[in-house]
């Protein structure tokens, strides 16, 4: 397995990604990911604040139809995220803090496939939610807040601290 | 920009927060005495444009210490104190303009702002003012030595001292992480408004009125106060990555007008009477797709400083 994520580190795609001075490289990989985050974490936040009570008015049958552009955010992640992995491939695959991150993502997303059955339900406006509702919403805003840090946490902590542009 | 620009930049801004605080403020008592609600909203706009129009002044004044510094014929401490006054000032001007872009949020939402916040904008405006005009005279004491006071220099009673937050977040292992943590919760915050809000205008679930959408914009402007705390510490902590950083200037300019836009959608009838189902007339599609550019291009920048400016 190591043997295939060095493979996967030293590939001349990761190593232009990695060293390239070029602006489309490595900096145009991270800045994608940040517009995926706030897109992702952004959007599904707000759905989760309306859920808890936050500007009421808002009807969830019509913020529902935001969701695909959280989900946009969350495809986007997934491929510079593949990206950000292979090139620091070995280092990441032994940090704890790239799984913790990888934890929280797959928590937040699997909250979000619950509330996308619960948000098909035409009559959802009509009725109080429900407290099991509540509880996720506020699951999936410590999630995304969870990742978030986890991410940034990477750069500060574990292995590959100097690799990854931190400070 | 280069010093020399940029403390040019700092002359020229630095008169816009006190003259336009007593302008907002004298506009403000003659709307409160004439009872004129247009007057009213006038001031709250005056109060919250020149919170914005003081971050840049903030920022330039850094580079214009740079470019001063070390000359025999300036005190230190008074540039010293004039920027530890000025980050008070601050502190205050964004409070004011916060509580100002929420009167003009509730005048919007139910016709007239809650006598609270009204209060509120009048008390802080005076203190703001107090501590501008205070800055502003140590400002102008740096470079006319004919106008310092007796004991003006060295009478030192600052309690937010930017050298000790700079200390505190350098020698703190988990300051600056914590920091960049919030900062990146806060852009979520705005982003996630940014899109719900204009994606609304531009036809994305048309069957919402604006109105209600409308209840969200309070969080994206908490999303923004939350980065400029963050972002403003991350300056004071390491300034001379920053003074000339081309990705920060940008950054600034781009934030400064994407902020400012959000005056259309607190202000303005075509957005707010929206109803359900309504298309937006083409303006309003336009102002929705640039907000929406605009802030991507704060964060392309924000994540370019590394790279074009040079910073970490």
């Amino acid at each position: 397995m190591m043997d295939f994520l060095a493979w996967l580190e030293q590939s001349g795609f990761a190593t232009w990604v990695r060293e390239s001075n070029s602006l489309l490289a490595y900096p145009s990989v991270l800045f994608l990911h940040t517009v995926g985050m706030g897109c992702v974490a952004g959007i599904s936040a707000l759905v989760d604040l309306r859920i808890l009570g936050c500007a009421s008015e808002v009807p969830l049958t019509g913020l529902r139809k935001t969701l695909p552009y959280m989900w946009a955010g969350f495809w986007l992640n997934t491929v510079t995220g593949i990206v950000l992995f292979i090139i620091d491939a070995t280092t990441k695959a032994v940090s704890p803090v790239f799984y913790t991150k990888m934890t929280f993502i797959a928590m937040a997303i699997g909250v979000c496939l619950v509330q996308r059955g619960v948000f098909r339900d035409p009559l959802l406006d009509k009725r109080p939610i429900e407290m099991k509702g509540k509880i996720l919403a506020f699951t999936s805003i410590l999630c995304w807040v969870g990742a978030i840090t986890a991410g940034r946490l990477l750069a500060y902590v574990g292995p590959g601290v100097v690799s990854s542009g931190g400070r | 920009m280069n010093l020399a620009n940029l403390t040019h930049l700092h002359l020229l801004l630095n008169h816009f927060p006190t003259v336009g605080f007593l302008i907002g403020l004298g506009l403000f008592l003659a709307a409160i005495v004439g009872k004129s609600e247009n007057l009213k909203r006038a001031s709250l706009v005056i109060f919250f444009l020149i919170a914005l129009l003081a971050i840049p002044t903030y920022l330039s004044g850094k580079a214009a210490q740079q470019a001063i510094t070390g000359r025999p014929d300036v005190p230190e401490a008074l540039i010293e104190m004039h920027q530890d006054s000025a980050l008070l000032a601050l502190v205050f001007m964004e409070l004011t303009g916060f509580v100002a872009w929420l009167g003009l949020w509730q005048f919007r939402r139910i016709s007239r702002p809650a006598r609270w916040n009204l209060t509120a904008v009048f008390l802080l405006s005076i203190i703001t003012f107090g501590l501008m005009a205070r800055t502003a005279i140590m400002g102008g004491e740096i470079r006319h030595p004919e106008i310092r006071t007796e004991g003006t220099v060295g009478s030192d009673t600052e309690w937010l001292k930017s050298a000790s937050i700079a200390t505190f977040v350098n020698t703190t292992a988990w300051a600056w992480p914590l920091n960049e943590t919030i900062h990146f919760i806060g852009l979520s915050l705005v982003l996630g408004v940014v899109l719900v809000v204009n994606l609304r205008i531009l036809g994305v679930m048309k069957n919402v009125s604006f109105a209600a959408l409308h209840r969200l914009l309070p969080w994206g402007i908490l999303g923004f106060a939350v980065n400029l705390i963050t972002g403003i510490l991350f300056f004071i902590t390491i300034p001379e990555q920053y003074t000339q950083n081309v990705a920060l200037h940008w950054k600034v300019v781009l934030m400064l007008i994407a902020a400012a836009n959000v005056l259309y959608f607190t202000l303005f009838e075509e957005a707010w009477a929206l109803g359900p189902g309504d298309d937006a007339p083409p303006t309003a599609k336009v102002i929705a797709a640039s907000t929406i550019f605009l802030w991507i291009g704060v964060i392309y920048f924000g994540r370019m400083m590394p790279f074009i400016g040079g910073s970490f």
